[in-house]
């Protein structure tokens, strides 16, 4: 249990805003490895443990495959559970991502996206979140710390909700969230538990009901199995979409779902972006709209489930689209333009990649403004590349 | 093409057994390709293997379901499952038992080859590992490979595991199983209740995989589904303890790795129901208070 906690507002990082939003959910066990690239949003909660605001359980465990371990053992036994990691501790879990997610088990974890070695970099890139796709998680990205806090309350309610019972893990660009503070809403306590309700496991671990979880499964049911979880994350789409309508009713910020659409109703081109680059994309259509050019942005909110109903009923009435990625799939494209050109398969538009910001390069006006004036020759059919890299020494576009 | 499906039990040799079966007809110039089924059940435990031949290759990557010959490596498995299951109309199994073809009874009268691999196996190799003589009296039962060729594959595959001495020992086996192997025709009308299995559909499972115990069409699943699933019809060879050489150390209770003994006035006790017949217990007994007898069911 938590102690009462006002609402307040605060200037905080990112990392505090995560750990915060854990907090007024009143998480039962946080289990972390604290070392680099880990951040300190499990430091910061440890100190809601000193302090004495919670009772939650702090595991101090011995690396991030253990935290994970510890959360989905703990969880299992009904317990509400938190955890972040970053970059190589994310592909480390990695074997345990999805052990969590198909004992659907709610696990809420923010990552703090940090390049993947090698070489060695602690700057934000999205090549750690990007490979865990199929690791059967809600996937998703923040563009500033109020939707940090925000979201890992949302996270609950719809990884707890019982169409969906999956674990989900929000993103936020390292550095850019986790080190910068600015202003944070948060709600009290009382108001957060209110939205969020009482978590109630699909299954427990207990003695005196013994019940087998995540035992040796031979063919006959594992298929059965997985398609249970792809319907989970399915259904996941419409839980989005309800708890963050339910949460913009209670709390006055409205996160429109899966995605955002900004300025797409007349746009000619749209960009999609997702984490922080959308906040900067936003000033760019906004000073392109004032010189008269029909721009539009999506934000894409949710890369799993992938919100391809959205994007294709905006793709209808554009004429190109372009999407901005922080990480590659060598030799294809960014996992973001892949994904868009199955969710726009069988119609007719350009769509180009922009690949920029990779390593924690600073991802400035100007290169959105360029993969905005790419877009705008691509809709002309002028588009001489499928993918641009943008901001990237020796390479022309 | 012929396809072979071969009913063993874990740690019986049934899956060597199918791939020295695949090297003999290979060294005859066929293609062959075998593979096993098992799950994550231990010695003892009723698992199946494949083979399957033909002078062209072989593309067709499924399991066995409509095999042209059927080989039990173990006599206890006709009593449980029906092994023709799938067997073509004018198919052929070979079983490992002490009967004559016209004394063992399965589901309908079958074109049928006995031999009695265990007491071969005890005679030349000391052990109870039937899958090389066996493999003799397929060849002698179907004339689809010759026994120089099938002695050949066993040295080959056994030699380079276990030694060429002990290859040749094989070899043996299968030649003297060979000699004995005795054709003809089974007895039919043994009734056979397909075993029930439960295969809940989507809706049905419960989510996650989760699951206590269950009471469904086909029995308990779940946690405590053993009380219904017994495995003592694994054994082949059960302990049996002399009373009076025990002293009730308990080494035995300790090590038995499924929890099949208990402590009676000081005197070790086998649970029959559920003994695997593995033999640690006799192995550890440090005053050799247990014998592994070899058990024989009507």
């Amino acid at each position: 249990m938590i102690q009462k906690i006002d609402a307040k507002k605060m200037v905080v990082t990112g990392d505090y805003a995560a750990a915060y939003g854990a907090l007024l959910c009143d998480v039962d066990v946080v289990a972390a490895y604290p070392i680099t690239p880990q951040t300190i949003i499990v430091e910061e909660f440890s100190t809601f443990v000193n302090d004495g605001i919670t009772d939650a359980e702090f595991i101090m465990v011995e690396s991030e495959h253990s935290a994970m371990s510890a959360c989905i053992a703990a969880q299992a036994a009904g317990a509400r559970t938190f955890t972040a990691t970053s970059s190589q501790g994310l592909a480390l879990m990695h074997e345990m991502l999805s052990i969590a997610s198909a004992l659907r088990l709610p696990i809420v974890m923010p990552v703090v996206n940090r390049t993947v070695a090698a070489p060695i970099g602690i700057w934000c890139e999205y090549n750690d979140t990007m490979p865990q796709r199929d690791s059967g998680w809600l996937q998703m990205s923040c563009e500033d710390n109020q939707e940090v806090l925000d979201m890992i309350i949302m996270a609950y309610k719809m990884g707890e909700h019982k169409d969906v019972l999956l674990p989900v893990m929000p993103a936020l660009d390292a550095f850019i969230l986790s080190h910068t503070v600015e202003p944070v809403d948060a709600p009290s306590s009382d108001e957060v538990l209110d939205f969020i309700s009482h978590y109630k496991p699909h299954a427990i671990l207990d003695p005196d009901n013994p019940m087998a979880i995540g035992t040796f499964t031979p063919p006959e049911y594992i298929q059965e199995l997985r398609y249970q979880h792809h319907v989970a994350m399915n259904n996941a789409r419409k839980v989005i979409k309800d708890v963050t309508k339910e949460f913009a009713q209670k709390f006055g910020r409205d996160y429109h779902g899966l995605i955002e659409a900004y300025k797409c109703d007349d746009a000619e081109v749209v960009l999609i972006t997702m984490g922080t680059v959308t906040g900067t994309a936003r000033d760019i259509v906004d000073e392109m709209r004032a010189k008269g050019k029909k721009v539009g942005l999506i934000k894409l909110r949710f890369y799993r489930p992938f919100p391809i109903e959205e994007i294709r009923k905006i793709a209808e009435n554009v004429d190109a689209i372009g999407v901005y990625d922080r990480s590659i799939s060598y030799g294809t494209g960014g996992p973001m333009f892949i994904e868009t050109k199955n969710a726009l398969y069988g119609m007719e538009k350009p769509v180009v990649n922009f690949l920029a910001g990779l390593g924690g390069r600073d991802v400035v006006k100007g290169d959105v403004e360029k993969m905005f004036e790419i877009l705008l020759k691509a809709k002309e059919g002028e588009a001489k590349e499928e993918i641009y890299w943008i901001n990237t020494r020796g390479v022309s576009i | 093409m012929y396809e072979i499906r071969f009913h063993g039990r874990g740690g019986q040799g049934g899956r060597m057994a199918a791939e020295a079966y695949a090297l003999a007809a290979f060294l005859e110039g066929n293609y062959a390709v075998s593979f096993p089924f098992f799950g994550a059940e231990r010695r003892g435990a009723p698992v199946r293997a494949f083979t399957r031949v033909d002078k062209e290759k072989i593309r067709i990557k499924t399991q066995v379901y409509e095999p042209d010959y059927v080989v039990v490596l173990d006599e206890t498995l006709i009593e449980t499952e029906d092994v023709l299951e799938g067997l073509k109309e004018n198919g052929m199994v070979i079983i490992n038992t002490t009967k004559k073809p016209e004394e063992v009874r399965l589901s309908r009268p079958v074109r049928c080859a006995t031999v009695d691999a265990t007491s071969i196996a005890l005679d030349v190799l000391g052990r109870a590992i039937t899958n090389t003589a066996i493999l003799g009296a397929i060849a002698r039962a179907t004339g689809e490979v010759g026994i120089e060729s099938v002695e050949k594959a066993i040295i080959e595959k056994f030699g380079a595991r276990l030694g060429e001495a002990a290859g040749k020992k094989n070899a043996e086996a299968a030649r003297i199983a060979y000699e004995k192997t005795l054709i003809g025709t089974s007895q039919g009308g043994k009734a056979f209740v397909p075993k029930k299995r439960w295969l809940p559909d989507v809706n049905e499972l419960p989510v996650g995989g989760a699951i206590g115990t269950l009471q469904t069409d086909a029995g308990l699943v779940g946690i405590g589904s053993f009380i219904e699933n017994k495995t003592g019809d694994w054994r082949t060879f059960m302990p049996e303890i002399d009373k009076e050489k025990c002293i009730g150390c308990k080494i035995c209770w300790f090590y038995c790795p499924e929890g099949c003994i208990s402590m009676v006035d000081g005197k070790a006790i086998v649970d029959y129901d559920y003994c695997k017949g593995c033999g640690i217990c006799a192995n550890e007994c440090p005053v050799k208070a247990i014998e592994m007898k070899r058990e024989v069911r009507i």
